[in-house]
This record gives structure tokens, C-alpha cells and sequence, in this order.
């Protein structure tokens, strides 16, 4: 097999397979995943290893082309509009669920006597969400209302509520572990999200500036291309939070100049195979043994994880007055998890010797049921409010 | 030294490629050009921006595009067309294919005899001659919006011409061959007429199956993906199954554009997403080249680019004259034949495994006058066009 026909068979498989599932009513994203888990290591073996190399490449390039696409929906007239709102049910229903997921697993450790602090960092990879499958379900069903709103902003920014919760649970952690309080870690966090909100607004500035350049169609790809990969690069190269520099990035660009929504439409035409591929490498990396090892917290995790979204949302919103709909459905769309969970997850692990592993297990195989079960709840939680034509 | 992380790397070749080839563009170079330039000054040999993993793609994503260009390719040879202009493209590839052969492989003779050398490199050296590059005469004509009689004959020409420099290369293999060891082995010749038939074959298979498959696209993102896939589909069995990936591509390309009612959509959508990748792979060429074999190109390279260029004029003029073609094209189309990449390569490639004692100086020869052609080329191409009033 070499690189070139996997590639291939990747691209034609996952269309037949989203095709074949759609008689099922599953979304595409989790057809790609299951395809991926079908064709990967341990079942056909298909994607070769070159490609898997190039996983991490590939999965930093589309998140910040997803994060960036996310950017669009912040233009400055809209944020004065309906932002306490997000503000309030974005920083609750991640809030709640740390706190919540947290709380669950504490009294469980106190029970079963094991060291207690893992259950904050846990709490804390809960309150992430995943903008890539949520962004993707709303794409292929051409969803679009209020509740569709509200949610492609939520994922958009609780994304950064995450990243202070994790960094305020590590060291937390880290001082009930080794009973010093290393307030260096909070700044890191704190250091991460400005950093990358730096990054993404000047290059979201330069981008604004030289686009003046641009003059056929064939080149806003070009362009455009080559902007969010620098963003990423540059925010992997110093270290800050990949998904909200791409965000800002394209948050500056939309509101510099209203005609840059020309470049927000070009990525939509082409970035589908795009998912495609990054969702099959998702499900070809998901590992299934990891199941078997998750035991009664990952069943806490899950089931708190869902509760403190679905209430943490609708106490967001009864608080900011937003909507009906929003208020009893956002929470169980925003049910995905992917990335951002693992990634801190992977700080722990790095962070914390002994129990370190065991939390990325714990995050690694809820997030397989998640990302697997998530899609299809935000599916339905847009159907619920009839934001999805019937897709009949 | 310190390599930039891969997403990083990837980013500067693009940022670098589109405002080189805008500067380039103030003095009238073709974007071609400037992506070699570019690639040239970013890859190891000088700045060394481009990160291992990132040139490690090269040949998979050269591959890749090539394929992409061929299929493209395949959309000039609607039955509608070919009625008109099959004869002269016949012609004019044949000839201007089998005169830079001759041509330079009697030069070749001459001089190596003249030095008291074995002759019979010259017989691959002038097979390789004969290969143009699709990819650089393309990327000038879209770039120039080139349109006209020249530039249609033009695509058609570089498209197939590379059958007959896959059939040369073979029959040069054996006569060398033949020569240097005095038995003629004509099972060379029947394997690359295999390699040939097969690969046009199994294109047609690919086409009519993707024919058939692509009813099942409904929208356009999926158009795009069905599309991409195929063609990596296309080149991946061919390079496993040892066919040539340019010609199984141009035929299901070929195939398409005459059985699918839609066909233009397909090669619309490729049109739409292309331009990024005919960058990375030019700027990824650039990285490659190895400029440092220019000094080393001797009198035998001159030679070669001298009288490769002379064979693709007389052939083209003859071939425009024997079918009646246009004036135009037999006075401005070889212009765009001066380009010359991977085909020759793959020449020289073979030709390097087959004879240890003469392989390196024809792997030389070919790769050091590549550089000279790849950054001329796009050059004369442009020249031509303008010359016929295409531009």
C-alpha cells in the first residue's frame, strides 16, 4: 500500500460511508469516524504509516481552519447584541460542568481512598468542548436559527474558559499533590490564551492589510492558506492555544472590512475534504482497549459531564434571559469532545507522575464514546428546535 | 540546526511563493519561475527553511499534482476535438518527440566519438530529450489566461508526447544495451509497450468506473472530495501496479470528458483548488534541484540543450507542415516544448540503474540541464504565446 492509494481509498471510503450511514440518519462526522475506525491499525490497516506521521499536521492545520471559520460569527455588531448572553451561558455551562464533574469524582476518590486531586483536573477536561464535529453537524444539515447561533459562538469561546480552568486545575492539583501552590502554572494558562490572542489579532491585522494584493479567485486560497497555517505555526512554535489565535484571527479579519466574508465563503468550498480526512485519522488514532480501563469514573465523567452542560447551559441563560430554545437544548449540543480534552489530558500526564496516565486514559476513552455519541445528540438537539430542515 | 515545526514550514513556502511570485511578476517572470527561484533559495541548500518532513512529501505530493494535471489534460481530447485536430497533434508530437531524439543523440554520437568514448549513452540522453513538462507549460497558459489555436494544440502536444518518450526511452535502453554488450534484448521494448497499453487500459477502466460512481455525488463538497480522491486513487495502483501514473490519469481524464455529460464540473473544481498546490510542488522542485550540478554540466550538457531545442523546432515545423496545422503553430508552438522535468528524470533514473559505468553522467547531464530548462523553460513558453498573440 502505498501513500498515494491510501489516500485515496481514504477520501472515496468516507464518502461512501457517510453516504451508506446517512440511511441510518448518522451524520457524516461520525461516519468518517467510524470508517476510520474500520480502516486504521486495528482492523483493515489501510492508512499507512506516512500518513499517520502527518496526522498531527493534518489535525493542527483543519482546527485552526475550523477556529478561524468560527471567528466569522463575531462580527462587532452582533457581539453588542446578544454577547452577555454567550458570555454568561459559555462560561456556566463550562464552569458548572469542572465543578460538577469535579465534585463527583472527589467524593468517589474519598470513597475508594485514592489521592483526590485528579478529580480537578478531570473536572476541568470535561468543560471542553469539540468546535470541529459541533461545526461540522451544523454544516451538513444546513442547520440555521437561533439555537445554531448561539452554539457556533458558545464553541468558539469556551474553548478559552477551558484553557483557565485547566490551567487553575493543574495547579491546584499540583499543590494538594505536592502541597506547594505554583501560581507559574495559572500565568502560563493565562499566558497561553493572551498570547494567542495577540498572535491571532496581528496577523488578523497584516492579513487585513495585505489583502489589498489579492486579485483573482485562484489566489484567496493561496492566501488564505497561508495565513492560518502561519497562525498555527507560530502559535505551536511559542506555545499558545492554536484554537483561540485562529479565532481572533479570523474575528479581526471579518470586522477590518466587511467584504472580507469573500474569504470566510472560498475556505467553505474546499475545506470538505479537509474534514473528511482529519475525522478519519481522528477515528483510525481512537483506540478501543482504552475502554476496558475505564471503569466507574469514566461513567461519572460522562454522565456528570452531560448533566453539568445541559443545566449549566439552561442556568446560563435563564440568567442572561436569553431564548427558550437555547435555554433547553444548547446544553446537549455542546456534548462533543475531542481535542481540547485531550490535549490537556496530555499536560497531565506530563505533569503528574503517578496519576498522570491514569487521567489521560480516563479523558482518552470518554472522549471516544463522546465523539462518537456527541454528533449525533447536537443532531438532535437542532432537530428538537427545528433548526434542520427534515432531513426525510 | 533547528528545524521549524512542519505547519510552520508549510506556511512559508506558501506566504513566500505568492508574494515572490507577485514581485516576480513586476519584471515579467511567470509565477513558474518564481516558485523555483523561491524554492531554490528556501530549500536545504540555502536558507534551509523548508522542515525534513515537509520536502520527505515531496514525492508524494508530486505525484499527486502531476496527476491532478494529467487528468486535466485528458479534458482536450473530447472526440469533437480530436475529429479536427487529431492528425496534427499526431504529427507534431511524433516529430518534434523523434527529432530532439535523433537530433541529439547523432550530436551525442558525434562527440563521444570524437573523444574516443563509448556512444551508446547518447542514445538515452537524446530519449530524454524528447520528454517535454506538462506541468510548467500548463501553469504558464492558465497563469497568462493563453488562448487560441497554439495554446489548445499546445496542451494536447505536451500531454502525449510523453507516450512517445516512454516508447523512445525504451527502445534507447535497448539499443544502448544492444551496443554495449553486442545482444539485443527486445524484451525492453515489449515491457514499456506493455507499460504503455496497460496504463491506458486500466486509465480507461478507472474513467468509466468513476463515471459510473460519480452519479452517486450529490453536492459540490462532495464533488470535491470523490474528484481529489479518485486521482490519488489513479496514481497510487498506478505506481503499485509500475504503470505510468501521467498517462492512466490523462486517459480516465480523457475518458470523462467524453462519457460524463458534467464532465467540465469536474475539472472545474479541481481549477478552483489547484493553484496551492501547483505552488508547493514548484516551490518543493525548487527545493530539490540540485544547482549544484550546474557548473558540472560540460560540453555535453550544452550540446543537449542546444540540440534538444533545435529537434523540438524542426519537428514542430515539419509536423505543422506534413497536416496542414496552422502557420501559427508550426511557428510559435515548439516554443512551449522547451520546458523539461520528471519525465526526463525518470529517463535518466532508469538509465542509472541500468549502466553503473555511464549512468552517472547521464543522470548528470539530464538532472543539470533540467535545472537550466525548468528555469528557462516557463520563460520561452510565455514567449511563444506572446509571440502567437495568445497572451
Amino acid at each position: 500500500m502505498n501513500t498515494l492509494l491510501s489516500a485515496g481509498l481514504i477520501l472515496l471510503l468516507g464518502f461512501v460511508g457517510a453516504r451508506l450511514l446517512k440511511y441510518v440518519r448518522l451524520p457524516s462526522v461520525t461516519a468518517f469516524l467510524i470508517v476510520g475506525i474500520l480502516i486504521g491499525p486495528h482492523i483493515l490497516n489501510i492508512v499507512t504509516e506516512e500518513i499517520f506521521t502527518a496526522s498531527d499536521f493534518f489535525s493542527n492545520l483543519v482546527l485552526g481552519i475550523i477556529a478561524f471559520s468560527l471567528g466569522e460569527n463575531f462580527r462587532l455588531e452582533e457581539i453588542k447584541k446578544g454577547m452577555k448572553q454567550i458570555m454568561w451561558i459559555s462560561f456556566i455551562a463550562a464552569f458548572g460542568t469542572w465543578v460538577l464533574v469535579s465534585a463527583a469524582l472527589l467524593i468517589y476518590f474519598v470513597i475508594v481512598k485514592v489521592p483526590i486531586y485528579p478529580a480537578i483536573v478531570l473536572g476541568a477536561a470535561a468543560s471542553a468542548t469539540a468546535p470541529a464535529a459541533t461545526v461540522l453537524v451544523i454544516r451538513e444539515y444546513r442547520a440555521s436559527g437561533l439555537l445554531t447561533e448561539f452554539l457556533l459562538k458558545v464553541v468558539a469561546i469556551d474553548d478559552a474558559w477551558c484553557l483557565i480552568f485547566a490551567a487553575l486545575a493543574i495547579a491546584f492539583a499540583n499543590a494538594m499533590r505536592a502541597e506547594v501552590f505554583q501560581i507559574s502554572i495559572i500565568f502560563a494558562g493565562l499566558g497561553e490564551i493572551f498570547g494567542a490572542l495577540i498572535i491571532g489579532a496581528i496577523l488578523g491585522h497584516i492579513f487585513s492589510f495585505l489583502n489589498r494584493f489579492v486579485k483573482t479567485s485562484e489566489e484567496f486560497l493561496v492566501y488564505i492558506f497561508g495565513f492560518i497555517l502561519l497562525n498555527v505555526g507560530l502559535s505551536i512554535a511559542i506555545n499558545v492555544s492554536v484554537l483561540l489565535s485562529s479565532m481572533m484571527m479570523g474575528l479581526v479579519v471579518i470586522n477590518l472590512a466587511r467584504e472580507n466574508y469573500k474569504f470566510f465563503e472560498m475556505l467553505r468550498t474546499v475545506d470538505a475534504p479537509l474534514y473528511l480526512v482529519f475525522f478519519i485519522l481522528a477515528g483510525a488514532h481512537l483506540d478501543f482497549s482504552i475502554l476496558y480501563k475505564m471503569g466507574i469514573v469514566g461513567l461519572l465523567y460522562i454522565i456528570f459531564r452531560v448533566i453539568g452542560k445541559v443545566y449549566g447551559a439552561k442556568i446560563g441563560a435563564k440568567i442572561s434571559n436569553a431564548p427558550k430554545p437555547i435555554e433547553n437544548w444548547l446544553g446537549l449540543s455542546l456534548t462533543p469532545q475531542a481535542g481540547v480534552a485531550l490535549g490537556i489530558g496530555l499536560v497531565a500526564k506530563s505533569t503528574f507522575p503517578e496519576f498522570g496516565n491514569y487521567i489521560f486514559t480516563v479523558i482518552a476513552a470518554t472522549t471516544v464514546i463522546f465523539e462518537l455519541i456527541g454528533p449525533l445528540l447536537t443532531k438532535f438537539s437542532l432537530m428538537k428546535v427545528g433548526e434542520i430542515a427534515s432531513t426525510e | 540546526m533547528h528545524q521549524l515545526n512542519s505547519i510552520f514550514g508549510l506556511a512559508v513556502i506558501i506566504i513566500t511563493g505568492y508574494f515572490g511570485a507577485k514581485l516576480l511578476r513586476k519584471i515579467h517572470f511567470p509565477a513558474v519561475t518564481a516558485y523555483l527561484l523561491i524554492g531554490i533559495l528556501i530549500g536545504p541548500r540555502l536558507l534551509n527553511l523548508v522542515p525534513l518532513k515537509i520536502i520527505n512529501f515531496s514525492d508524494f505530493i508530486s505525484n499527486f499534482v502531476l496527476g491532478v494535471i494529467a487528468f486535466s489534460l485528458g479534458a482536450n481530447f473530447t472526440l469533437k476535438d480530436m475529429k479536427a485536430a487529431g492528425k496534427p497533434v499526431i504529427w507534431i508530437s511524433v516529430l518534434e518527440a523523434s527529432f530532439a531524439w535523433i537530433i541529439v543523440t547523432i550530436v551525442m554520437v558525434i562527440y563521444f566519438l570524437l573523444n574516443g568514448m563509448a556512444i551508446h549513452p547518447s542514445f538515452v540522453l537524446g530519449a530524454a530529450a524528447a520528454a517535454t513538462a506538462p506541468a510548467a507549460t500548463v501553469m504558464v497558459i492558465r497563469e497568462y489566461r493563453a488562448r487560441g489555436i497554439v495554446t489548445d494544440m499546445l496542451l494536447r502536444v505536451v500531454a502525449i508526447d510523453d507516450a512517445w518518450c516512454l516508447i523512445f526511452s525504451a527502445l534507447a535502453i535497448t539499443f544502448a544495451t544492444a551496443i554495449g554488450s553486442g545482444s539485443f534484448n527486445s524484451l525492453v521494448i515489449i515491457r514499456s509497450l506493455i507499460e504503455i497499453l496497460a496504463s491506458l487500459l486500466f486509465g480507461g477502466i478507472l474513467g468509466f468506473g468513476f463515471h459510473y460512481f460519480s452519479r452517486f455525488v450529490k453536492t459540490k463538497e462532495e464533488l470535491l472530495i470523490v474528484t481529489v480522491g479518485f486521482i490519488f486513487l489513479v496514481v497510487g495502483l498506478s505506481i503499485k501496479l509500475h504503470l505510468s501514473p501521467l498517462l492512466t490519469s490523462m486517459v480516465s481524464g480523457v475518458v470523462i470528458a467524453n462519457v460524463s455529460k458534467d464532465s467540465t464540473l469536474f475539472f472545474e473544481i479541481l481549477r478552483e483548488v489547484d493553484p496551492i498546490l501547483f505552488l508547493c510542488f514548484f516551490i518543493l522542485v525548487g527545493a530539490n534541484l540540485e544547482i549544484g550540478l550546474i557548473p558540472e554540466i560540460g560540453i555535453i550538457g550544452l550540446l543537449y540543450i542546444v540540440f534538444r531545442v533545435i529537434g523540438k523546432f524542426v519537428g514542430v515545423k515539419i509536423g505543422a507542415w506534413k497536416s496542414h496545422a496552422d502557420a501559427k503553430i508550426g511557428k510559435y508552438l515548439a516554443w512551449g516544448l522547451v520546458p523539461q522535468a520528471g519525465v526526463a528524470l525518470g529517463v535518466a533514473l532508469s538509465a542509472k540503474a541500468l549502466y553503473p559505468e555511464y549512468g552517472g553522467m547521464i543522470f548528470t547531464t539530464i538532472t543539470a540541464t533540467t535545472v537550466i530548462y525548468e528555469l528557462v523553460g516557463p520563460l520561452c513558453a510565455k514567449y511563444g504565446l506572446q509571440k502567437a498573440g495568445e497572451i
